[in-house]
């Protein structure tokens, strides 16, 4: 196995160029673990935690080498409260957006966030330069992305307009270093729309439309509208029963949790 | 002259700085030049027959040195077990593999990475065959676990425990008739206590090291019971004892798990004296779920008959179980200690009948509380929800029913046991007072009035530890399949040095219980020698004195014990040498501070150093006063000790999410006298978590083909910090009389006291939606389902 540590992002391009099946690696939390199971077996690794680029954190530009304990610390509420769920200490410090982002994992945590704001991903490759998907462009099925064989995730690309109110809650076996059973990201646009993105209930991140519509523009829901759009999320959702929780749970969890947002970002 | 005692004092843990520094060594710490590193070929099927197995291509690749099947250790037998009830394991698996994660072959190589890459690469061929993994369908004998059993359930428990089967049915008639009397109610319930895999932060590690020019073994293990394991190596290959020595260095946690012979152990000491060179290895994560034992894993009705003023009549336990794959140490004898305390602390006919059943699973045995945990819950349950149905405070049916304090001692219990000393009534009546419980009810019917749901739960239980060997050689709890002919003996070695510092020198095991600073307080208060000055060693069979390890919260009752009786010769030999130098009569001799001093005459005194100096100078000693100052003591209790205690949980519980929170949790635990408090309490903080992680979190779940599906640690989520409260302690002081310190042990009590509190307690919560009973571990998905069930 080899590994190619290059420091500056046209050295990390260059190295994906040259070798098209190479892992990329930024913290490792996701890919160390698929190596030890014998899920991957890497002959490439080209690693990214030297590329300056990438690591920077400015505006609503946040690259893609930014950790969680970064995000915890910074300025976006759901964001800051999202990564405080992930994982331990030891796994914030080295766990990245990017590498959230390129898992695809339904679970991922921080990709509610970037739904429920439609972020776009930006990427790049040495042939063809840098181009900007929407997260649903991007995340296209379960651990599946549009990045191609020769690109990069350079950053996570926020709107112009953010949200007045945001709030992240996940539902999971325990408090702490647990996957999500549900997670769900809801916002109170500046105007008056409301966003609402869920996690682990469908192969990928998915938005409910329906209830965002039912909420309208309405600037502080109540009583039968929240009951209305928690029964609209459940009916949304398109959860599995596996052996951590059935389909019911789910989707009852789901219509739960975005009551409870839906009320704390209420004006 | 001060005499401080440091019995009883809270003394900080001798072996926490070099834990905490990281300058403690685990197996994985020690490394011998040239060493070899072992993998497994494991099976990935819970049933079948193999057909073949070829390592040509494991065997060709760079750095392998060896790969071993049932071929090459089939002459050393199968492994051993205490109590070899059922099928027994093949060191390597022969013909057929009967759970998943069975080792089929062993590969050695020069580094870990090429080891695991050549045991992928060895080819076996497997014939699949139908597994039997669920307790009912297995005791149905409708397919068997293996073919070399007669039938599935290979053995059975029945109590109360002495009677023979007639008499046992009569208890059981008299119970029954009380079923049909028109004053009681009747009270039944199917539960499970789930199976639950021990997760020791430090994997198993063994390292083996053959001398060929003087045909020994140096096996270092991350094992609890390093005596038992040398004699296992020796009995296995045909040497001597003296001829193995196990250390067991430091040891990362073991609740049970590392209270076994593995074949690993056997198989690398195999390796060792085959290839010439060093063997270790070290488990993963994933083989600590599939090829260790794991604990519980029972499916059970307990039915309570009682009248409507809260008189217990009759009380019955029946059900199943599991045993896993193959019988290893204790295995079947595990539910055993459930009936040792299926009577818990009341009196009341009892009938129990446990059936030990055989699955193609992981082997089961001893997991902190073993057999005690799980015969308590079912009690503890079916009394709550008898207290339910007559509408009574559970606090009050248990105060109703306890054994008197006028019993005591040796109490006999309902199912046949002598127990030491006893007083329920106070100890639960001291919870109540001390945490104020009609406190805690008007706090929760206020919460009620809010629409929250809090619930209060109460349990009571009883421990049994500090194993004694009369009764249980008979029983065939001998170990003497592992070559130690001392049953459950405690022993202890004190020798106070030249210098004057002292040696205490013991046969336990211990894995984070503190012996090295609670041995040095015991013998720091016989001798009067400061507590800096006394070095505890324990771990090594070439210097300690025989012993079993440490399990069944027996090492302060026992080996402590032992060590009490030891150091408490030597201070009557050190007197005669004190009076001897200060020319004063033995009987006035008093130690302390770390001299010996004539009472009544403060300035006459001799330090330890001066005693020791002559001691080791026989010219200098009195007349018919033998050399040297150390005493080996092997002590035998008359009978094991019976801690009890009664504990309190108040719950919360999201009705929209089914999540629960712990918002207090308090203890009245009494384990008779207390050396070091500190270590107590935080003997009891594990427990807890253990206790509390069986109610809300764990589980071993298996699917239909009998692959384990939360073998890692994502899907086997064991309490962080976070999930767990501030745990309230408080205790009551009930010594034994068993023994001289009065101490009976304190290391599962929190396991055995918690699961069916805070199950209790999130019943109580829900009781008003109707919910009866949820059967662990309550999840928040378990919990809304019942919440929705409970509805209709
Ligand atoms: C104990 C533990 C707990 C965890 N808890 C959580 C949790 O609570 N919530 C959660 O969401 N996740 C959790 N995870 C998963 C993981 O930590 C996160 O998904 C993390 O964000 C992954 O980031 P990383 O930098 O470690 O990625 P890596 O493991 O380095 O990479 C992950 C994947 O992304 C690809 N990749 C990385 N960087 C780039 C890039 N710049 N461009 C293109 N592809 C890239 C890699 O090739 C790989 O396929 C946990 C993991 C562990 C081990």
């Amino acid at each position: 196995m080899e590994i190619v540590r290059p420091t500056t992002l046209d050295d990390a391009l260059a190295a994906r160029d040259a070798l098209p099946g190479a892992d990329l690696l930024a913290g490792g939390t996701d890919l160390m673990v698929e190596v030890n199971f014998h899920h991957r077996e890497p002959e490439h690794v080209i690693a990214l935690r030297r590329v300056s680029e990438i690591a920077g954190w400015e505006g609503r530009r946040i690259g893609a080498g930014v950790t969680w304990t970064r995000m915890e610390k910074g300025p976006l509420r759901a964001l800051a409260q999202l990564s405080r769920t992930v994982g331990s200490p030891q796994i914030r410090n080295a766990g990245t957006i990017g590498g959230n982002i390129g898992t695809a994992s339904p679970a991922g945590d921080g990709l509610p966030y970037l739904a429920a704001l439609d972020a776009e991903i930006e990427v790049a490759s040495a042939g063809r330069g840098v181009r900007r998907l929407r997260w649903d462009e991007f995340l296209v099925g379960v651990k599946q992305t549009a990045l191609r064989p020769d690109e990069i995730i350079i950053a996570a690309i926020l709107p112009e307009v953010m949200p007045v109110a945001e709030e992240f809650a996940k539902v999971g076996v325990r408090n702490a270093m647990v996957i999500s059973t549900v997670s769900a990201c809801v916002m109170r646009m500046p105007d008056s729309t409301w966003r609402i993105a869920l996690g682990s209930v469908a192969p990928t991140v998915i938005r409910a439309r329906r209830a965002e519509e039912l909420l309208g523009t309405t600037a502080a829901p109540r009583g039968s509208l929240l009951a209305e759009v928690a029964d609209a999320v459940a009916a949304e959702v398109r959860p599995i029963t596996d052996h951590r929780a059935t389909e019911a749970y789910r989707r009852h969890a789901s219509g739960v949790l975005v009551r409870r947002l839906v009320g704390r970002c209420a004006a | 002259m001060s005499t401080t005692s440091v019995l009883g004092g809270i003394v900080r843990r001798r072996e926490d700085p070099a834990l905490i520094q990281g300058t403690g060594a685990y197996v994985d710490d020690i490394k011998l030049p040239g060493e070899l590193h072992a993998a497994f070929v494991r099976s990935p099927f819970a049933r079948a027959d193999i057909t073949s197995v070829d390592a040509s291509a494991a065997l060709a690749m760079d750095g392998v040195r060896a790969v071993y099947t049932i071929d090459d250790v089939r002459d050393l037998g199968p492994l051993l077990a205490q109590v070899p009830v059922g099928a027994l394991r093949p060191l390597l698996a022969d013909g057929a593999v009967h759970h998943v994660g069975e080792a089929v072959a062993m590969v050695v190589a020069d580094d870990r990475y090429v080891a695991q890459d050549a045991a992928d690469a060895v080819v076996v061929e497997y014939e699949p065959r139908e597994a039997v993994v669920t307790l009912k369908d297995s005791a149905s004998d409708r397919v068997k676990v293996n073919d070399s059993l007669e039938s599935n359930v290979l053995m059975s428990w029945a109590g109360p425990f002495g009677m023979e089967p007639d008499q046992i049915a009569e208890v059981k008639a008299g119970i029954d008739a009380g079923k049909a009397r028109d004053d009681v109610v009747v009270v039944s319930q199917e539960m499970t206590n789930q199976r639950l895999i021990p997760v020791a932060i430090e994997p198993r590690a063994v390292l083996a090291d053959y001398n060929a020019g003087y045909n020994s073994f140096n096996v270092w293990s991350s094992t609890q019971m390093p005596h038992a394991l040398a004699g296992a190596v020796a009995t296995m290959f045909g040497l001597p004892t003296t001829s193995v020595r196990v250390v067991a260095p430091e040891v990362g946690g073991g609740f049970g798990c590392k209270l076994n012979v593995y074949n690993d152990e056997i198989l690398v000491a195999f390796a060792s004296r085959h290839l010439g060179a060093p063997v270790r290895w070290t488990e993963s994560r994933r083989e600590a779920g599939n090829s260790t034992i794991q604990g519980r894993g029972w499916v059970a009705t307990a039915t309570l008959v009682g009248t409507r003023d809260g008189e217990i009549v009759g009380y019955e336990l029946e059900g199943l179980a599991d045993m896993g794959a193959y019988s290893q140490n204790f295995t079947v004898a595990i539910p055993f200690l459930g009936l040792f305390v299926g009577s818990g602390q009341y009196k009341m006919p009892t009938y129990w009948k446990i059936d030990c059943v055989a699955t193609n699973t992981a082997t089961t045995d001893a997991y902190r509380g073993a057999g005690r945990p799980e015969a308590i819950y079912y009690l503890e349950r079916i009394i709550d929800m008898y207290a339910r149905e007559i509408g009574l405070d559970p606090a009050e049916v248990r105060m109703k029913n306890f054994v008197p304090a006028a019993e005591f001692p040796a109490a006999t219990s309902p199912l046949g046991f002598a127990m030491d000393t006893g007083d329920y009534a106070t100890n639960l009546q001291a919870l109540l007072d001390h945490y104020d419980y009609a406190g805690w009810r008007a706090e929760q019917e206020a919460a009620r009035a809010e629409g929250r749901n809090v619930g209060i739960g109460l349990a009571s239980y009883v421990e049994v530890c500090g194993f004694a060997p009369a009764g249980l050689a008979d029983l065939g709890f001998s170990w003497s399949a592992y070559g130690l002919p001392t049953a459950f003996n405690g022993s202890g070695v004190v020798r106070v040095n030249p210098d004057g510092t002292a040696t205490v020198v013991i046969g336990t095991g211990p894995s984070g219980q503190g012996h090295q600073t609670t041995w040095a307080q015991i013998v720091s208060d016989q001798l009067g020698i400061p507590f800096e000055n006394i070095r505890v060693r324990h771990g090594d069979t070439a210097e300690s004195p025989m012993g079993v390890g440490t399990f069944g919260s027996r090492s302060a009752a026992v080996d402590g014990s032992a060590t009490y009786e030891a150091a408490a010769r030597v201070r009557e030999k050190a007197a005669k040498i004190a009076a001897h130098l200060l020319e004063a009569s033995e009987e006035d001799i008093v130690f302390a501070d770390g001299a010996a001093h004539v009472a009544g005459s403060p300035d006459s005194s001799v330090p330890w150093a001066d005693i020791a100096s002559v001691a080791y100078q026989p010219h200098k000693l009195p007349e018919g006063t033998e050399g040297g100052l150390e005493t080996h003591v092997v002590y035998s209790p008359a009978n094991a000790t019976w801690p009890f205690g009664s504990h309190l949980a108040m719950v919360e519980v999201d009705a929209d999410t089914g999540n629960v929170e712990i918002l207090r949790y308090a203890c009245m635990d009494d384990c008779g006298n207390v050396i070091n408090p500190m270590i107590v309490d935080g003997q009891i903080h594990g427990g807890l978590a253990q206790g509390i992680g069986q109610a809300l979190f764990e589980e071993a779940i298996y699917d239909e083909a009998g692959n384990l599906l939360s073998g890692s640690l994502v899907d086997y989520p064991i309490p962080t910090a976070g999930d767990l409260p501030a745990y309230e302690l408080a205790r009551t002081t009930t010594p034994t009389d068993i023994n001289a310190m009065g101490v009976k042990g304190i290391g599962e009590a929190g396991t055995i006291g918690a699961a069916q509190t805070v199950v209790n307690a999130v019943v109580d919560a829900l009781s008003p939606m109707g919910v009866r009973h949820i059967d662990m571990p309550l999840r928040p998905r378990k919990v809304w389902q019942a919440i929705q069930d409970a509805r209709g």
